[in-house]
């Protein structure tokens, strides 16, 4: 972490020991009294300043007199308080001062507030929809301006949006505005079944079960004092998130064969394209699970909602290549595709372009790229995936289309617990198709 | 001295007493030393202030 100059003013002698046992990476100057504090003050080298409320016996709130000083000298200004009477806050806050919390469990207290102060200086000197998460859509940047003000708290993040969307990248933007200083590492929960999963999160002893050669720490592990990030939450089943939600209350576990508990002051983010409520409402989600990871919910639109996006995205990701120049045609056609791959569509497509066109892009290379990036994403159109077109062609496309309608009658009915009239009015299906769906999935022939 | 002081007192010191000893298992001797006889001027005067307080008419 980088070191900072910080003045603490603090007349209690056991607080100052406490503050530079905490402030150690740092270069820190203590004052004991207010006269003293402010001749540090006035010399300007400070980023932060710590002020005790009271100074001595004579004002209730004598360390406020600091805090306009601090102001002018542009040092981001802390009130540390033995009470928090809402009427000295709002005074420390009308002062200008940036940041008041109560005294007690100062290991956490100045972390946090380190992490306030990084953050809010990251936020001043580089804009993060230039260069960490380009969009020009109003709504998609007022969502993570939202979501970064929780960057540095212990608030889980949940990230809703379809693939490709950029809910990885949001990740790390928080993580690295969270001034958390440990890692932060990602896991795809629907990548592993579920018994490798938990091996993945919790980590193994030696021996803990068959293949099991070596000690493996875990993910919970690994993200100590940083970031975890689940993706695809939503493919994680019941047991597991059990499991998972005990040491997310309890920041302990027991990795696999260990009698030993470990402890880890991960946070969560997490991030699934599926609908949560109906995962809820269908029983794929314990709700419990679901409170614990949804302090906050963001929610990234897919690109084709967001059009205007389109352009920047390729400029930004084309930045540092070969410099390109898009016709009016190659343009339009650019803004008329729906980008069904959203982010990760847009970044194969520039990698394309930029590897084998020349700088000036007409409307023939992108239909051609196009084409290309759509036939490696598996997609023929967006909507039908690889797997269904291969279905139709080995059973016939009326085989694949009564599938692919009993798949999503089941679903629904699932969703409501059964009711075929609540199915029939949201689907907006004729009782004849409803019934000849159940008679297929019951293996029945359904009547002509 | 009026109750808020004594209670902010209190708030205060008790805080840094804590702290304190929440440091203790990882200090270094000197630093355990140093912190052990911060922590007993802190009880004291904090004993001293209550029993002002107690005497006051």
């Amino acid at each position: 972490m980088e070191k900072l100059s910080i003045l603490v003013v603090e007349d209690d002698p056991l607080a100052r020991k406490v503050m530079a046992v905490q402030l150690k990476d740092h270069a820190v100057d203590f004052a004991s009294d207010a006269a003293s504090g402010r001749k540090l003050l006035e010399s300007g080298h400070h980023a932060l300043c710590f002020l005790d409320l009271q100074l001595g016996d004579k004002d209730e709130a004598s360390g406020m007199e600091l805090i306009p000083l601090a102001c002018a000298k542009g040092v981001y200004s802390v009130v540390m308080s033995g009470h928090d009477a809402e009427a000295m806050v709002e005074r420390a806050y009308e002062l200008g001062c940036d940041d008041f919390y109560s005294k007690g469990n100062e290991a956490s207290n100045v972390g946090s507030v380190i992490a306030r102060y990084l953050n809010k200086k990251e936020g001043a000197k580089s804009d993060v929809f230039a260069e960490r998460f380009v969009t020009e859509d109003a709504e998609t940047r007022a969502a993570v301006k939202e979501a970064l003000k929780y960057a540095p708290s212990e608030l889980p993040i949940l990230i809703l949006g379809p693939s490709g969307s950029g809910k990885t990248n949001l990740a790390r933007v928080l993580h690295d505005h969270s001034g958390r200083p440990g890692a932060f590492v990602a896991i795809n929960c629907a990548a592993y079944t579920e018994d490798l999963l938990e091996a993945e999160l919790f980590g193994y002893k030696k021996g803990a079960f068959t293949g099991a050669n070596d000690n493996h720490k875990g993910k919970l592990l690994a993200a100590d004092r940083g970031t975890l990030f689940l993706d695809e939450i939503g493919s994680m089943s019941l047991k597991m998130q059990t499991k998972l939600l005990k040491a997310i209350e309890e920041r302990s576990f027991h990795p696999l064969g260990s009698e030993r508990a470990e402890t880890s002051r991960f946070r969560v983010i997490s991030a699934t394209l599926e609908d949560i409520q109906s995962l809820i409402k269908a029983g794929k989600m314990r709700f419990d699970f679901f409170q614990r990871i949804h302090g906050l919910t963001v929610e990234l639109k897919a690109l084709a909602r967001r059009k205007g996006d389109i352009l920047p995205l390729i400029a930004a990701l084309a930045r540092g290549g070969k410099r390109l120049a898009f016709t009016p045609e190659a343009k339009q056609r650019l803004l008329a595709h729906d980008w069904p791959g959203n982010v990760r569509e847009v970044k194969r497509f520039v990698s394309l372009l930029a590897a084998g066109e020349d700088g000036r892009v007409g409307p023939e290379a992108v239909d051609r790229l196009l084409r290309t990036v759509r036939a490696e994403h598996g997609a023929t159109g967006g909507f039908v995936g690889e797997e269904q077109y291969r279905y139709a062609l080995e059973n016939g496309l009326t085989a694949a289309v009564d599938r692919f309608s009993d798949e999503i009658i089941r679903r629904n009915l699932d969703d409501h617990g059964g009711k075929k009239t609540a199915t029939l009015a949201d689907l907006k299906i004729s009782t004849r198709l409803l019934y000849a769906a159940l008679a297929r999935l019951r293996g029945e022939r359904s009547e002509p | 001295m009026k109750l808020e002081t004594l209670i902010h007192d209190i708030n205060s010191k008790c805080s840094s007493l804590k702290d304190a000893a929440k440091l203790l298992p990882d200090a270094t001797a000197p630093e355990y030393k140093e912190l052990l006889a911060l922590m007993v001027r802190q009880a004291r005067a904090l004993a001293e202030e209550l029993a002002a307080f107690e005497r006051k008419p």
